[in-house]
């Protein structure tokens, strides 16, 4: 019995942690699932919701006169909706505007896009570092999703089961939009074979400008909801890219389910590994991919490749 | 006649310009003096690594505006080390080989400090290690080319280690990131709260590169200690303490934070400033100079996003005057000379802003100085003003002796000579 209660906590949160991982992947997996792109600027992008949504909650409005007086008045709550809602807006954007920078990459090798994309990334954490300096920054989150509680004779951080949450929310939010509109319906149907959907009188170029700012979107809630846990500085993304690319290699590529079944897995495997082997918690989740890959080659969900038949 | 007195006067004026070029008695024409300056620009302490920059570089135009040192004007050249100590070592053999740098300033990182002093020793460069503090850098790694300019891990766990014994209790647990510092810090800790009665109940290891505390902290709780040391650092540490303030666990458990550099707190909320923790300077100060100081600081850096030295900045300063003004004592550049100058090195307190005298241990090359014991300053209503400093112990209160034994500095003979 108290092997299981020592145990739950973990549990609890490596399920919460996995959630995190798996909406930190969700963005990543939808441009390298449509686009089949590895897209190096995730991080950054990550990076760029969280600082969009600080200016957009704590900004500075002193030249805006009493427009400023009055938005600074604004709860915080009501400030974080609007950054919620306008941040990863604007980070729609910067990724379309990335996508039309990579149109004359498509149809050539992958490591033209994989270039490009790193050169975006690093363009965009030293635009950060100029605006708003290299410092390590801290975003205000509202009074009703800070503080502890006590449960079991624990204490949990009310913050990191509203990530959760709303990570869960994302996904759900995330799916129906794939499974139940038919926008999803064309975005999957462009994975599966895009030469097909464009025959069929789909516009394919504003399809993928349409999943690029999607995707860079999801790279943008991440980051304003995983950054007031990790912290936000401009290197922040950093911390994101890898373990977003080995979750939707463990996932299968392509596989929405995959992604979020390994999300999960690894932020299990990083909390057990964090309480009772933490030297190797870091380590853990690539041991995972090792595993996974070794005995199944295109990840937990991934569809067989026509060489394979 | 009057052609051939022109002739030789010219030849006359020639040749007392050639002599004064070849005696060094013309500091117009004097080669610059390059310095290499090995911080880090990326990764964990990137932060730090910019203010240690920012402190050498102050002291470099200090020196510069009264004509650089011996006539010679210093110039600069920084390659990030990446805070990846296979990256030092290629810096350090590039800025030696190539870029032909007479010394070199700037480490944050244990790590790449050791590995850029291997490669100094090799060449016979005099090496300055500004602010990374693992005990080994003067112990078991030192090195005659290497000076290290910032307090130990040992230093401030003697510090603060048996008045947290006294005050909350025996039952501790370390909390050790997983690279050299860490390793050593937490050694050093252990020994001292053993050797004061503590018990350790568990040492959890932290990765570089963690950003999810989650676990690590549940299993604090478990495991109900009194005091947590901490030896974490960087990038790392701000995550931990951004969660550990979420999770209100900072009031909880007595927390002893080994060393609290300023990069790495500056600007965070005082309530993730919990326990207590080591530093080697305020800008608060009340001593001499101080305020001289931090409006040259403010001066020089109007932009910069911290509005006040901290402790990084003031190592990778008083690290590089006093480079300089080995040099100017030596009336050489010759490392040999230069070496002898460091290891004699004495500073008033007064000069150097601390409460008590500092001085270069000859033995090991640890600048022995003024350790501070500071917690977070909650009545504060100036957002600069973060800490008070709770205690201060001089240099014979927290010597490490221990590093006199492991330190073993290679002979002069030993040491390849070297004149930039």
């Amino acid at each position: 019995m108290d092997v299981i209660l020592n145990l739950l906590p973990h549990l609890v949160n490596g399920l919460a942690l996995g959630l995190l991982f798996a909406l930190i992947a969700l963005g990543f997996m939808l441009i390298v699932g449509v686009m089949e792109l590895i897209n190096l600027a995730h991080g950054s992008l990550f990076a760029l919701g969280a600082y969009f949504a600080m200016s957009i909650i704590d900004p500075n409005l002193s030249y805006f006169g009493s427009f400023g007086d009055w938005y600074s008045a604004l709860p915080l709550a009501l400030r974080y909706v609007v950054a919620l809602a306008l941040a990863p807006a604007l980070v729609a954007l910067v990724g379309m505007g990335l996508e039309i920078c990579m149109r004359r990459t498509y149809g050539k090798k992958a490591e033209y896009g994989l270039l490009l994309t790193y050169g975006a990334a690093l363009v965009i954490e030293e635009t950060i570092r100029i605006t708003w300096g290299s410092a390590e920054q801290v975003m205000p989150i509202p009074d009703a999703v800070s503080g502890a509680f006590f449960a079991g004779g624990m204490i949990y951080s009310n913050y990191r089961f509203y990530a959760a949450f709303f990570a869960l929310f994302m996904i759900i939010v995330v799916w129906l939009f794939l499974e139940k509109t038919p926008y999803g319906a064309t975005i999957k149907a462009g994975a599966h074979d895009s030469e097909m959907v464009r025959a069929l009188g789909v516009n394919l170029t504003r399809l993928r400008l349409l999943v690029f700012g999607l995707g860079a979107s999801l790279s943008g809630i991440a980051g304003i909801i995983l950054t007031p846990i990790w912290g936000l500085r401009p290197h922040v993304g950093v911390d994101v890219v890898i373990p977003a690319f080995l979750i939707i290699v463990v996932g299968g590529i392509g596989s929405f389910w995959g992604a979020v079944i390994a999300g999960v897995m690894v932020g299990l495997v990083v909390a057990f590994s964090g309480a009772y082997v933490s030297e190797w918690s870091m380590m853990s989740m690539y041991l995972l991919l090792i595993v996974v890959v070794t005995f199944r080659t295109r990840g937990l969900f991934g569809k067989k490749s026509a060489l394979e038949n | 006649m009057r052609n051939f007195t022109s002739k030789l006067m010219t030849g006359a004026a020639t040749f007392a310009v050639v002599a004064a070029i070849a005696t060094g008695s013309v500091p117009a024409t004097a080669k610059p003096l390059l310095i290499g300056l090995t911080s880090d620009a990326s990764g964990q302490y990137a932060n730090s690594g910019a203010s240690d920059r920012r402190g050498m570089l102050m002291a470099i135009e200090e020196f510069n505006a009264k004509g650089g040192v011996m006539g010679r004007e210093i110039k600069t050249i920084h390659i990030d080390t990446e805070t990846t100590p296979a990256t030092g070592s290629r810096v350090a053999e590039r800025m030696i080989t190539r870029e032909k740098v007479g010394f070199m300033i700037g480490a944050v990182s244990s790590g790449v400090a050791n590995a850029i002093s291997q490669v100094a020793q090799k060449y016979g460069v005099v090496y300055l290690n500004t602010n990374s503090s693992s005990p080994t850098e003067s112990g078991k790694n030192c090195h005659r080319v290497k000076f290290v300019w910032d307090g130990n891990g040992k230093n401030f766990a003697q510090a603060a280690v048996q008045n947290a014994v006294n005050k909350y209790g025996k039952k501790w647990l370390l909390m050790t990131n997983d690279y050299v510092w860490g390793h050593n810090t937490s050694k050093a800790t252990r020994q001292l709260a053993e050797a004061a009665g503590a018990k350790i109940i568990d040492e959890i290891m932290i990765p570089q590169g963690t950003r999810d505390f989650s676990s690590a902290l549940l299993k604090i709780q478990q495991a109900s200690p009194k005091v947590i040391a901490a030896a974490v650092g960087g990038d790392d540490q701000k995550a931990m303490r951004t969660q550990i303030s979420q999770l209100d666990m900072g009031a909880k458990y007595a927390w002893i934070n080994n060393q609290q550099d300023w990069p790495d707190v500056y600007g965070l909320p005082a309530k993730n400033l919990f326990g207590v923790f080591g530093t080697t300077w305020y800008y608060k100060f009340d001593l001499p100079g101080v305020e001289e100081f931090n409006a040259k600081y403010a001066k020089m850096y109007p932009d910069t996003k911290m509005k006040v030295p901290g402790n990084v900045f003031f190592n990778g300063y008083w690290a590089t005057r006093s480079l300089l003004e080995a040099i100017e004592a030596a009336g050489t550049t010759e490392n040999h000379a230069v070496i002898k100058q460091l290891e004699n090195l004495r500073i008033p307190a007064a000069t150097r802003m601390q409460h008590d005298d500092a001085f270069m241990n000859p033995n090991t090359h640890q600048m022995q100085q003024t350790i501070y014991l500071a917690t977070a300053n909650l009545a504060s209503k100036d957002k600069d003003d973060m800490f008070q400093i709770v205690a201060h112990a001089s240099p014979a209160a927290v010597n490490d002796a221990s590093s006199n034994e492991t330190c073993k500095l290679e002979s002069m003979a030993d040491t390849p000579k070297y004149t930039p």
